[in-house]
């Protein structure tokens, strides 16, 4: 593989970041069709998660470098992979807070009014905000002084803020989700936050519909009705439209409740794409299968058409496994736990494999050079 | 009370304590394997390879202070861990070898 090389790069082109367990990877195509695989120097570490940032005049990787041995670092590059750097003051907590710092497991840019500001998630869950383009970061105070705090419990994964989703409408909103904690909004620009698990289900613990406590798996907000989430849960695939003050269960006829990554098409936002998966962590049944639905959870759709089936297909995806694109018909991305990375031009209709021999993939990242 | 005497000025320390690194951590310190420091205790050491090579201690101990799990320190061939850890004392001439535990089986 050629290493990772930004020159070339062409608008319209489209860039998949491959988070992986050793190391990220680039993914590029100019026709969706044709990919070219390369890795990047950021290598040798478990990167959970990276994201292209293009606004501001930058086109800037972020990622997340979890170390096995040496500590964990939120890493920048301007060279698309060739070079990174470290923030002047990082991600890492006061010393009197007696916490540490596990992993870090999201990067989510920030709003397009504010290009400049970037938000992390990590373990143990708290949410780091940096107003200068990652130089700088901060903990956002409301969230960790949470009067429940010392009453959250992990996930297998560890206790992890993994989900990240500013509101684009109002700057002061904001959603993250927590394992296992669930989701919790605030309305005030991180000053307070509140839990919104209602009706979601917990089916692990004695009260299967606490206040929080749920284990919320990845959740996403819809492009044009600011109220609308959705979110695939340890137990059952949700939709809100209500910002989350309630939730309607719209796992239908999914053959399971478990699974975690969930994306939608930018461009049809009613249709939502989500992987189920067994007690194993593997796919549901022999075939390996997205499904779809196309009007917001009333149905759901199995997509097969190119992805593989058989006695010995044993494919797991993560929660940030899964990803779309902006061109319409929508582009669809999935990495799995074996190193595959399924690539589909259509909206679903059809898959191919974009890459393949990759470390076990964490999770997957799309942007449209602009 | 005493009347306020101004210190002494502290004489400059000789680097007397060589710190080999893993490959790892070379990109933080130019590439260089092995690095002359004073004598001091593992501490102190390691708060002036962090001035020296701003992020280093990070990558060794953790926010609260504690050595991380997988990182060993030997002085003269003695895993501090089973010593006095990161209060353990560092003599001039001594050879601290700093090593991540053992990966892959």
């Amino acid at each position: 593989m050629a290493s990772s090389d930004s020159t070339a790069l062409r608008s319209g082109e489209t860039v998949v970041l491959l988070g992986t367990k050793r190391g990220l990877f680039t993914v590029r195509s100019r026709d969706r069709v044709n990919w070219e695989c390369a890795p990047t120097t950021l290598a040798g570490t478990r990167v959970y998660n990276a994201a292209l940032d293009q606004r501001g005049g930058r086109r800037r990787i972020y990622a997340a470098d979890n170390g096995d041995f040496f500590g964990t670092f939120l890493r920048y590059s301007d060279d698309f992979g060739q070079t990174w750097q470290e923030p002047e003051r990082g991600i890492q907590f006061p010393e009197e807070s007696g916490l540490k710092l596990e992993n870090i497991w999201t990067i989510v840019p920030g709003r397009p009014s504010e290009p400049d500001v970037v938000y992390v998630g990590v373990d143990p869950a708290s949410l780091w905000v940096s107003e200068d383009a990652g130089v700088t970061w901060s903990l956002n105070e409301g969230l960790a002084q949470h009067p429940t705090r010392k009453d959250w419990q992990p996930g297998a994964g560890g206790l992890c803020l993994h989900t990240i989703v500013p509101d684009y409408a109002d700057p002061q909103r904001m959603w993250v989700g927590i394992s296992a904690v669930g989701c919790v909004r605030t309305d005030d620009g991180g000053k307070t936050w509140q839990f919104k698990n209602k009706n979601t289900r917990a089916g692990f613990q004695p009260d299967i519909y606490p206040e929080y406590g749920q284990c919320l798996h990845r959740m996403i907000q819809h492009p044009t009705q600011t109220n609308t989430l959705y979110q695939q849960n340890h137990c059952g695939v949700y939709r809100s439209d209500d910002a989350g003050d309630n939730w309607t269960d719209i796992q239908r006829d999914l053959p399971s409740e478990f699974g975690f990554p969930i994306a939608l098409d930018p461009g049809h936002p009613d249709t939502v794409f989500t992987i189920v998966e067994d007690e194993g962590r593997n796919n549901f049944g022999k075939q390996f299968t997205v499904y779809r639905t196309r009007d917001g959870g009333e149905q759901w759709e199995s997509l097969t058409e190119g992805l593989p089936g058989g006695g010995n297909v044993r494919l797991g995806v993560l929660r940030h496994g899964m990803a779309t694109d902006s061109h319409d018909p929508c582009g669809v991305y999935v990495g799995t736990n074996t190193g595959q990375l399924f690539a589909s031009a259509d909206g679903g209709e059809s898959w191919h494999v974009a890459a393949d021999f990759l470390p076990s993939i964490y999770s997957v990242n799309v942007a449209v050079i602009e | 009370m005493s009347a306020p005497t101004t210190p002494e000025p502290t004489a400059p320390t000789t680097p007397s304590v060589l710190v080999h690194l893993p490959a790892e951590l070379r990109a933080r310190t130019g590439e260089q394997p092995s690095i002359m420091v004073a004598s001091g205790d593992v501490r102190t050491i390691i708060a002036a390879l962090d001035q020296a090579f701003p992020g280093l201690r990070f990558n060794l101990c953790a926010e609260t202070g504690e050595l991380r799990p997988f990182v060993n320190i030997f002085v003269d061939g003695r895993n501090v861990r089973f010593g006095s850890a990161l209060d353990t004392s560092v003599a001039a001439g001594s050879v601290m070898h700093i090593i991540h535990s053992v990966a892959g089986g």
